[in-house]
Formats: C-alpha cells, sequence, structure tokens
C-alpha cells in the first residue's frame, strides 16, 4: 500500500514537473483595459481587437511554437488598480510586455516599466511618450519601454492643421483662418493643445482662445455660442466621442459654421449614428482604413474578428483595429527577440527598433508602416484623413487626405 | 488599566491617565508591536505585488486619516479630499524639482502646503454646515482640478510632473521593497500621531464640536478655529498621502484626482467606522483589497474551460464593478457603525463567552 502510494506521488511529481517544463515555453503578455470605466466607450472595440489578436496568434502557433499567456483584466481606468495588476504579472507571471490603455495607468507605469525592462504598448498617444531618451527640453519624464501604434496626439492634430491649411486655400478663403481647441480642462485633450496651436501659428492661422467643454456629454450651446462669436474657423475637438455628439448638436442648435476636426478617438461611425443628421463634413484622422475597405491585410483582421464573433458578422470600428497593429507590431518584435537570445522584456524594445517602415506580416494595407529607434519613438508619422457625414442615416465615410509629417527634432516628445 | 494583560468585563478606568491610553492592555501593546514588527520582517517573504497592495494602502490610509478627523471626529465633510490628496502630490514633486528640496523633507513641506489649501478651502466651515459645506468642499475639488490643468509652472500642465525618488544619505527608495519601509514608517508615525492627537486637548475639542457645538460653545471650545484647524489637519494628512503616492511612482498626472478619489476616500472611513482610528485602517484595507480578490475570483473562473471567453470575462468585470457598489450599500445598510464596530462586537462576544451578557 505505501509502495502504491509512493509510486503514485513519484509518478504524479513527474506529472507535474513535465507540466511545468511545457510551461516554461509560454511567455505572459498582460491586458489592461478599460470596459466599464470612464473610456469604455472607445476602451472596449479596442480591448476586443488586442484579444482577438491574442488569441488568434495563440491558435496559429504562437511566437514560433511558444505561446502567449493572457490576462484581461478591466481595470475601469483606476490608476491604483492598473499598478496592483502590473506588479502582480510582473512578480507572479514574470510579464514580458504588456497592453495597456490611458493616459491615466500609461503615466503613471513609465517609471517602473522603465525599472522593470518592460515594454508596454499603450492607447496613450501622448507626444511625450515619444521621447525615450528625454532629449527635448520639453519631455518631462523619458519613456524608454512606451510604444504605442499611431501617430501622437500632437501629430495627428498637426496633420489636420495642416489639412486645414489647404482647405482654407480650396476655398479661397481670405485673410488669416480662426483655429480654436476645444475640449476638457484635462490631460487627454489637453496633451496636443500648445504643439497643435503652435503649429497653426506657424501655418498662418489666428489660433483664438482654446474653448472647454466637459468630457461628459451636456448642453454645450454656451460654448457654440462663444465659438461663432469669435469667428472660428476651425475647431479641434480633444474630447471623446459623447461630447462629441453634443457639442455637434448644440452648434447646430446655435447656427455655427464650424469645420470640426476630431482626436482619433473622437470620430468612428457609430459617433456619426448617434449624432445623427448633424453631422456633415466631419473630419477625423485615422491609422487604419475601415472594416469595409478593400485592402489585402483585412483578410486576416477579419479572420482575428471570428475569434470572438464566430459568425465574422460584427462589423469592428477603426479602434478594434488599431488594437490589432499594436498587438501585431508587439508580436513581430517577439519573434525577433526570441530569435535572438529570448523573449525577455529588454529583447522585445530591442526588436521594436530592427526594421524600417515595417507592416506587420498579413497586414498589409492595414498597419502603417513604421520606423521605431533608440532615440526617437514616433513609430508613425503619418495621418489619415477622412470625412464623415450622416446622409440619412446612410454613414458615409471617405478619405480626403493623407498628410506625412517631418520628423522635426523640435517635436520629439512634444 | 494598561497593566492588565487582558481587558476587564467592564470599565474600570479610574483615572485620567488610564482614560487616555493609547494601549487599552499588555496584550494589545504587544500585539501591535509584534505586527509592526512582522510588517518590518515581511518584505523578506512577500512578492511585488502584495507589497504595492501594502504601499497603496499606506498612503490611501494616512490620507483617509485625515478625513476621518474631518468627518469623523469633527463632524464637519469634505467631498473634495481626493483634490487635496492630488494637490499634496503635485506639491511634493514641485517643491523638489523647483527649488532642489530632499524629497525627504518635500513629502511633509508638502503636507504643510496642503494644510494652507485644505484651510482656505475650509474657511467657509467656520460658517456653514451640513450640506451646505458638503457643497463649498465639492466646489474645492472641481477648482483645484481645473487649476491641475492651467498651472503648468506647478503641475506641469498635460505632460505631468515628474518626481523623484526618496532618497537618504545616496541611497533611492525606489524600488518596491525599499519604498515599503518608507510607506510603512509613514503609516505607523502618521497613525500613532492620530492616536495621540484624539488623546489631546484639541482632539476632545474636535469631538466635543462634533457632538454638540452648542455645548461645546459654552465650555469654551472655539467653533471657528477648531473648525478651521480639523480642515488644515485632515489636508496635512492627504498631502502627506498624496506626497508619498507621487515618489512611490516617480510621475503625477492629474487624471487620477476626481471627485471619484474623495468618494472613494469617503467610502474607506464609513466603511471602516467614522470616528475610529483603527477603523480607518480596516476600511482603507478592505477597499484596496475588495477589487483585488473579486478580481481573483474572476480570474479563477478564467482557468475553468468555458471561463476564458470574451462574453464571460466581460461579464464578470461588469460583475466586479457592481460588486464593490454594492458591497458599499449593504454596509451601508447592515453595518453603518463600521467594520471597528464589528470588530468590538466580536471582542465583546468573546469576553462574555459562554454567556450572552
Amino acid at each position: 500500500m505505501t509502495k502504491k502510494i509512493l509510486l503514485s506521488t513519484t509518478l504524479a511529481c513527474f506529472a507535474f514537473a513535465s507540466g511545468a517544463a511545457q510551461a516554461e515555453d509560454t511567455v505572459f503578455v498582460g491586458h489592461l483595459a478599460d470596459m466599464s470605466g470612464p473610456t469604455a466607450f472607445v476602451g472596449k472595440p479596442y480591448a476586443d481587437g488586442v484579444r482577438d489578436a491574442l488569441a488568434y496568434i495563440n491558435a496559429h502557433g504562437g511566437i514560433d511554437g511558444t505561446k502567449l499567456e493572457y490576462e484581461t483584466i478591466d481595470y475601469a481606468y483606476k490608476v491604483p488598480q492598473a499598478i496592483a495588476s502590473y506588479k502582480k504579472w510582473l512578480s507572479r507571471k514574470n510579464m514580458v510586455a504588456m497592453q495597456g490603455w490611458g493616459t491615466a495607468d500609461t503615466e503613471a507605469l513609465i517609471s517602473f516599466a522603465a525599472k522593470d525592462k518592460t515594454p508596454i504598448f499603450s492607447a496613450s498617444y501622448s507626444g511625450h511618450l515619444t521621447d525615450p531618451q528625454g532629449k527635448n527640453p520639453n519631455t518631462t519624464k523619458p519613456a524608454p519601454y512606451n510604444f504605442f501604434y499611431g501617430a501622437s496626439y500632437s501629430d495627428a492634430c498637426r496633420g489636420l492643421v495642416q489639412w486645414a491649411a489647404d482647405d482654407w486655400k480650396a476655398k479661397g478663403g481670405k485673410g488669416k483662418p480662426k483655429f480654436t481647441h476645444i475640449g476638457a480642462n484635462h490631460p487627454f485633450p489637453n496633451a496636443p493643445k500648445e504643439a497643435c496651436a503652435e503649429y497653426a501659428t506657424e501655418l498662418g492661422f489666428d489660433v483664438q482662445p482654446s474653448v472647454v467643454i466637459s468630457m461628459k456629454p451636456g448642453d454645450f450651446k454656451a460654448q457654440c455660442l462663444s465659438l461663432k462669436s469669435s469667428g472660428t474657423n476651425y475647431g479641434y475637438i480633444g474630447n471623446l466621442g459623447g461630447s462629441v455628439q453634443s457639442l455637434i448638436k448644440s452648434c447646430d442648435t446655435v447656427g455655427t459654421d464650424i469645420q470640426f476636426m476630431s482626436n482619433i478617438w473622437g470620430g468612428d461611425k457609430l459617433v456619426f449614428k448617434a449624432a445623427g443628421e448633424g453631422v456633415k463634413n466631419y473630419i477625423f484622422p485615422t491609422m487604419t482604413p475601415f472594416w469595409t475597405d478593400d485592402v489585402p491585410g483585412m483578410k486576416l483582421v477579419r479572420e482575428i474578428s471570428k475569434m470572438s464573433d464566430s459568425t465574422g458578422k460584427e462589423e469592428r470600428l477603426h479602434h478594434y483595429i488599431r488594437g490589432v497593429c499594436s498587438t501585431y507590431f508587439m508580436k513581430e518584435s517577439m519573434e525577433w527577440a526570441k530569435a535572438h537570445g529570448g523573449i525577455t522584456g529588454e529583447n522585445v524594445k530591442k526588436g521594436m527598433y530592427v526594421h524600417k517602415d515595417w507592416v506587420p506580416k498579413g497586414l498589409e494595407g492595414v498597419c502603417l508602416a513604421a520606423t521605431w529607434t533608440p532615440e526617437d519613438h514616433r513609430g508613425i508619422n503619418q495621418v489619415n484623413i477622412y470625412k464623415g457625414n450622416y446622409n440619412h442615416g446612410d454613414i458615409k465615410v471617405e478619405k480626403v487626405n493623407q498628410v506625412t509629417l517631418e520628423r522635426r527634432v523640435d517635436w520629439l516628445g512634444y | 488599566m494598561s497593566s492588565l494583560a487582558m481587558r476587564p468585563c467592564g470599565d474600570f478606568r479610574t483615572s485620567y491617565k488610564a482614560d487616555n491610553t493609547i494601549f487599552e492592555t499588555k496584550t494589545i501593546r504587544l500585539v501591535t508591536f509584534l505586527v509592526i514588527a512582522l510588517a518590518c520582517a515581511a518584505p523578506l517573504v512577500l512578492d511585488g505585488y502584495f507589497l504595492t497592495l501594502f504601499i497603496q494602502i499606506s498612503y490611501l490610509g494616512i490620507a483617509a486619516l485625515g478625513l476621518n478627523i474631518l468627518v469623523g471626529f469633527t463632524g464637519q465633510i469634505s467631498l473634495g479630499h481626493g483634490a487635496f490628496f492630488g494637490f499634496g502630490a503635485f506639491a511634493s514633486a514641485w517643491l523638489n524639482t523647483s527649488f532642489n528640496i530632499p524629497v525627504v523633507f518635500c513629502i511633509p513641506l508638502a503636507g504643510f502646503l496642503t494644510m494652507g489649501v485644505g484651510m482656505m478651502f475650509g474657511m467657509p466651515a467656520a460658517r456653514i454646515k451640513g450640506l451646505y459645506l458638503a457643497i463649498a468642499t465639492l466646489a474645492a475639488q472641481f477648482i483645484i482640478q481645473d487649476f491641475f490643468g492651467r498651472a503648468e509652472w506647478f503641475t506641469g500642465g498635460a505632460s505631468g510632473a515628474m518626481a523623484a525618488p526618496v532618497s537618504l544619505f545616496g541611497f533611492d527608495f525606489d524600488t518596491d521593497m525599499s519604498f515599503y519601509f518608507i510607506a510603512l514608517f509613514a503609516l505607523v508615525f502618521m497613525y500613532i500621531w492620530g492616536c495621540n492627537l484624539m488623546r489631546s486637548r484639541d482632539g476632545r475639542a474636535f469631538v466635543a464640536v462634533r457632538d454638540h457645538y452648542l455645548s461645546a460653545e459654552i465650555m469654551g471650545v472655539k467653533l471657528n478655529k477648531y473648525r478651521l484647524l480639523s480642515f488644515g489637519i485632515s489636508s496635512f494628512y492627504a498631502g502627506i498621502g498624496g506626497a508619498l503616492y507621487a515618489h512611490y511612482l516617480g510621475y503625477v498626472s492629474s487624471e487620477g484626482f476626481t471627485i471619484l478619489m474623495s468618494i472613494q476616500f469617503l467610502a474607506m472611513v464609513i466603511i471602516g467606522g467614522l470616528g475610529s482610528i483603527k477603523g480607518t485602517l480596516m476600511g482603507v484595507v478592505f477597499m484596496v483589497l475588495l477589487p483585488e480578490v473579486l478580481e481573483g475570483m474572476v480570474g479563477l473562473m478564467k482557468y475553468t474551460d468555458y471561463g476564458n471567453l470574451p462574453m464571460v470575462t466581460d461579464g464578470l468585470a461588469y460583475i466586479k464593478e457592481m460588486a464593490i457598489g454594492l458591497v458599499i450599500i449593504l454596509f451601508l445598510i447592515f453595518e453603518p457603525e463600521g467594520l471597528a464596530h464589528r470588530w468590538g462586537q466580536i471582542k465583546n462576544y468573546w469576553k462574555c463567552y459562554p454567556f450572552a451578557y
């Protein structure tokens, strides 16, 4: 009897050990998402993109055989929970990289990521995250382990301003066009404010004092009246979809004649659907094509989408596709890391610098060509500008321009 | 009384000294020292995750104690505590970067700066009470939050402010383990200070103001002075908590210091027990651990075969958020006097065991 127990225990130990040996061939990727907090409006589709991409990678061989172990935590935009999750992943799961989300958590984790050598791929596109070495005097804190897929908020706004300058000329406008920044007094809308205003002045705009509207939807007629009285021609909206809808409706009631332009989170088909007839020639940037666009890489995106929607019929927003791109850039840098000394945070970071004008395999036409260098984390400097219209329920989105921004030294980290 | 090892059944305090003691019995004193000694040794066995949770409990606990002094002991109200917490964080970072003051001095200085701001906003407290005061402090929350967005010289605006790690004799406390000791020291120090404050003349005046302001005034307690002082001390604690938070993260951005944070502080002191120092700590521990425990349960669900589908995990994420709200409501209904009261009842039960009375 005792022998039997001894034998079975030994066998169990071996089974466990071999299980552990098998488990060694996985690496852990943390995924912070806001699915129930204040930014869930766009946080959910983005998180779905990341999660489906991670699941798809695992289902198709992982990172050259290494499976990705991942966990999605909905931190509801609460910084303490984000930090606790990060620490848990790091100390218990040996996290090699993290897919993050908002400004608050990304910025809270900058120092930890740098110290722990763990790359964080966030959806916060603040300009100051692009300066890994703190070269620009405007950079408060160098962010060597922070990456994001897309143009920074500042660069996207610069692209829009450039489009606005051309638009003004094309329309035969005379004199200096007036430009106003509209948004809450909050780090996210404020991130590109100064940088964008400076560039607008450089391009010959008359920059008006910014107009503050709350991040939450509400009645913004008073703000629209002040936009009307200042004679603003181009208004950049730095907020999220909910307040964008309110602003459009309020300004239509007041009767303003402003060309609205929004940041990347403030314009998608859902916003236009909800805002209804008020949306006229609404300008917004994207970093990916749309679900219905016919580009080669969209085939893979549709396959990835099936991980959570087996019918494949659900139309995903462009935020979802951006989540996929962010995950795939991470995937390819992990592949490089595996071939060059193993998947560690440090090697994943190195892997991000290997290629120039780089598009992940299979996502051609979907993800824009990106280049990261140890001195410059402005992966993307291209801004695709789209125009959205409601047209009695038939939401029409068309590309109006594509701006490639210079990698100016004084714009790094700003 | 503190010479006794066990708590007697009944109250036999016969001198002011016995009534004023921090530790009621020898056992309580011994257990307290033992817990502190164990806490000092904890980093040897705990990993980064637990240390982070403890550090969170420390900085939030210090700030929450400030709020309890104001709400629980003085009977005032503040809905702007989160903003004061943020002010402390920015103030400490600003003092360090602008004037090159060593961080160890910046933390108490930030406390004093926050105290000044708190007293400024507490000034209406001398005149108004209850709901009116609640709205006045709510205004403080919004004014300070807006200030964070605009005062670039102070907060760095949209870019946020950098906060250097605590450094002492050339050693940087920039790891979880090293910062844990700073947090532990601050927590013990501020809580002992809080206990002492409540034993002092000023502390008793706070309680008198809370219990019956008219009687207090007749007894010679200056109402205006003590209401304002309470605001000051409360903000001082918030400032210290905020400064620790800043130097732990190394970076401060104004996004976190919203009205939600202020409400969370209120929830902590209500759940822990208004007017109880140990209750404050219990409430903070509860509020910090609750989402983690719920997340752990969600995590366990993910290991089941059908649990790792987005539909299930997303649903659980919502349940997690709702459960936090539900627990707070249940506490307000079934345990309005907080965890400290429950702890007292448990102790009474065992004191009288096996008799009910």
